[in-house]
């Protein structure tokens, strides 16, 4: 495995439903389950498949991204040879919004000519999973296939494709001829060249595109079955880490069905949540089916029913915010919620 | 090398006997401490905060789990190119194999290591004490005093004065006098272990001191004496603050325990002066429907499905239905069942604690849990 797979992560999508989060970033670098961001899973997946060499192409306000990644530390991907590779997208107003876009893949073909992986796994960003990519590969030589697309046990495309590193060159470099402008596209083509095989994945796995699906899908992690699914002690999730000390609970505060970051101050009661690190959530406050973000800060007697609470929010004292399991009540980032503003 | 104003040597060879099997197969400096931290965690923070990028870490006893935890250091930042951390364990010369007999000559030992930073003061820590410190603005007074030695002290209840070095002082704050574990302490002012040196004479009295034959090789018992008799500038440096030594199963409870408390000085949530560690990289702590959480410190990584009533909970621990957690303190990756009762006691790491369990002391003592109490020896169960 060690060096024949080469990671590919296109980190270019933007879900117009998920626009009150993504303000200040990428949808790859949305944070999730309390300490996670978005991409932490397919990254984390590929680098506990042992693939070495992973290559992100993000476009447009990839700060946040850029930062959470570092130097791929993290992920043990600060390599002397392969590891951590970042290809922003040259051409900002290239509207082509399709995973593995071959027009952005071609802005970088040097990288893949130099890459010496025989394999190369294609993905989206957006997919919480915790996948085991070696038993595809294996799959995927035995078949004799040229392009295997990852389909989940119910049927939907999960927007993954395994190929040969040199059919994906020759997919970069004929796209004008073919007319193929991403994975999409080969697979769909009715009169396509290739030998296209389906991979069906029956573990858990649901692609965040909106606000709804994000809320669910956050709430959901509270569900044992869930949890145990995506987080496994031998294929951890790895993130950046923040040196938060341990959360403390402090006199008052009750906590029940909750999964709850490092760094919190809890003073309140929280039900049914997700916290993320380093939140203050105040005496007497009730925090109820909410997904609060980092650093929030929760003052004394507020509720909040259904809401998500974007980075860096302050709700002040007695301030009351609901929202709905299906519409919840959305906070963007670094905002202030007053009690006397109108909810 | 470049040249270093201020080096650190931190003695981190320590068994910590008082621990007990705490210690059995780890360096006293590599216990865990507060819910995420090894006590080695604070001298190197420290550091790390104070702007100190050179820092030489003495090994000897257990140093396996010490080594692979400080790693390179990048936990603390201390991954430098030039500088950073150094592990340093005895060595083998070509006459014998020269361990370190006392907190002198194990320093003395490492002299080449100082050396190579041509440093103009050497900061002498231990590994064995619980404590946030500037250790920049203790250099600015030792260069303000131009003292030869800096030696930081703290004030203690005076019942427990006779336990520690005391040290007198004139008026200005210089030391005119240091007595070792005094019957009858003139003074309330302890020494904290901390020491700086200005290099010239650490670097004369060690060798002095390792040419004595019948010296014990100790900075409080030798080095400190000898420099006093000889009139050199020695000055007390009054620190405030919280400072612990959590040298007995007892004190080590107690400062677990006072970090649920909210009067208590030593803050981990103050981001200015962050305690740095290695991260475990779990995912956040899930607390259950039926879980309740009372005054504690979790970490990540816990699943919790017990009651929790003041308590320190590291990274990994999982608490079964039905359970009860007291006044403890649960170290990694340990694993209660269900059903267990846990009051005033320390749980080691990975330890198992199977279903229906009852730890509890019968006195005032705290119950270090081990593998023989559990194979149902021990009459606390």
């Amino acid at each position: 495995m060690k060096r024949k797979l080469l990671g590919v992560i296109d980190a270019t999508t933007y879900h117009d439903d998920l626009e009150d989060l993504l303000t200040h970033r990428s949808l790859a670098a949305l944070p999730f389950a309390g300490r996670y961001r978005i991409i932490d899973f397919v990254l984390s997946n590929m680098v506990n498949s042992g693939i070495r060499s992973v290559a992100i192409f993000p476009k447009m306000m990839y700060r946040s991204l850029m930062d959470h990644l570092g130097s791929g530390k993290n992920w043990d991907l600060n390599r002397k040879r392969d590891g951590l590779f970042f290809f922003p997208t040259p051409a900002v107003d290239s509207d082509s919004n399709k995973i593995g876009s071959f027009e952005n893949f071609a802005a970088n073909l040097d990288f893949f000519y130099r890459s010496s992986q025989e394999y190369s796994i294609i993905t989206n960003c957006y997919t919480i999973l915790n996948m085991d990519f070696k038993p595809l590969l294996d799959w995927h030589i035995h078949s004799g296939c040229d392009i295997t697309e990852i389909h989940h046990e119910n049927g939907t495309p999960m927007e993954m494709y395994l190929v040969k590193t040199s059919l994906l060159i020759k997919l970069i470099e004929t796209r004008n001829e073919t007319g193929y402008t991403c994975m999409k596209d080969v697979v769909l083509d009715p009169d396509h060249q290739h030998s296209i095989c389906r991979y069906e994945y029956s573990g858990y796995a649901v692609m965040i595109d909106s606000i709804q699906k994000y809320y669910s899908t956050s709430l959901n992690l509270l569900n044992s079955d869930v949890w145990n699914q995506l987080f496994i002690k031998e294929q951890p999730i790895l993130t950046k880490v923040k040196d938060e000390p341990p959360t403390r609970y402090l006199k008052g505060s009750t906590v029940q069905n909750a999964m709850i970051a490092n760094g919190c101050l809890i003073n309140g009661t929280v039900e049914n949540s997700i916290i993320s690190r380093g939140v203050k959530i105040g005496k007497g406050a009730v925090i109820k089916n909410c997904i609060i973000m980092q650093k929030c800060v929760i003052e004394d007697n507020c509720y909040l029913d259904s809401v998500i609470l974007d980075k860096d929010v302050k709700v002040e004292e007695g301030t009351i915010l609901t929202g709905t399991s299906r519409d919840p009540f959305v906070v963007r980032k670094g905002t202030k919620q007053g009690a006397l503003m109108n909810t | 090398m470049g040249k270093k104003k201020c080096v650190a040597m931190l003695l981190a060879g320590g068994k910590g006997s008082r621990l007990n099997s705490l210690t059995k197969d780890l360096a006293k400096p590599a216990v865990p401490f507060g819910g995420k931290y090894r006590i080695i965690d604070f001298p190197l923070s420290n550091c790390a905060n104070s702007g100190i990028d050179t820092v030489g870490v003495l090994t000897q006893y257990q140093p396996l789990l010490l080594n692979s935890y400080i790693g390179i250091g990048s936990a603390w930042d201390l991954d430098r190119k030039d500088g950073g951390v150094t592990v340093l364990p005895p060595y083998a010369e070509t006459s014998e194999v020269k361990w370190y007999t006392g907190t002198a000559s194990a320093i003395y030992q490492n002299l080449n290591y100082l050396k190579q930073y041509q440093p103009e003061y050497v900061l002498i820590l231990s590994g064995d004490h619980i404590y946030k410190m500037n250790y920049e603005s203790m250099l600015e007074y030792h260069i303000e005093k131009r003292a030869d030695v800096t030696i930081s002290l703290i004030e203690v209840p005076w019942a427990e004065a006779s336990r520690f070095g005391i040290m007198n002082t004139n008026e200005d704050l210089r030391i005119t006098e240091f007595e070792e574990k005094p019957a009858e302490p003139k003074n309330n002012l302890a020494s904290m272990g901390i020491y700086i040196f200005s290099w010239s004479v650490l670097k004369e009295y060690l060798e002095m001191d390792a040419r004595n034959s019948k010296s014990s090789h100790d900075f409080g018992k030798d080095i400190i004496p000898t420099l006093l008799d000889e009139n050199k500038k020695l000055y007390a440096y009054p620190f405030k603050g919280y400072w612990k030594d959590v040298g007995t199963v007892k004190s080590l409870w107690e400062a677990n325990m006072d970090l649920l408390n909210d009067e208590c000085d030593l803050d981990l949530f103050d981001h200015d002066w962050r305690i740095y560690s290695v991260n475990p990289n779990q995912p956040p702590q899930y607390i259950s429907p039926e879980a309740i959480i009372k005054e504690s410190l979790i970490n990540e990584g816990c699943t919790i499905e017990g009651e929790i009533d003041n308590s320190v909970l590291f990274q990994g621990v999982s608490v079964g239905k039905g359970s009860i957690i007291k006044e403890s303190v649960i170290m990694p990756d340990a694993v209660i069942g269900e059903n267990v009762k846990i009051e005033k006691a320390i749980v080691p790491s990975d330890v198992i604690i199977p279903d229906g369990t009852v730890i509890r002391s019968f006195d005032d003592e705290i119950i270090l849990v081990t593998e023989e109490m559990l194979s149902g020896l021990h009459p606390a169960l």
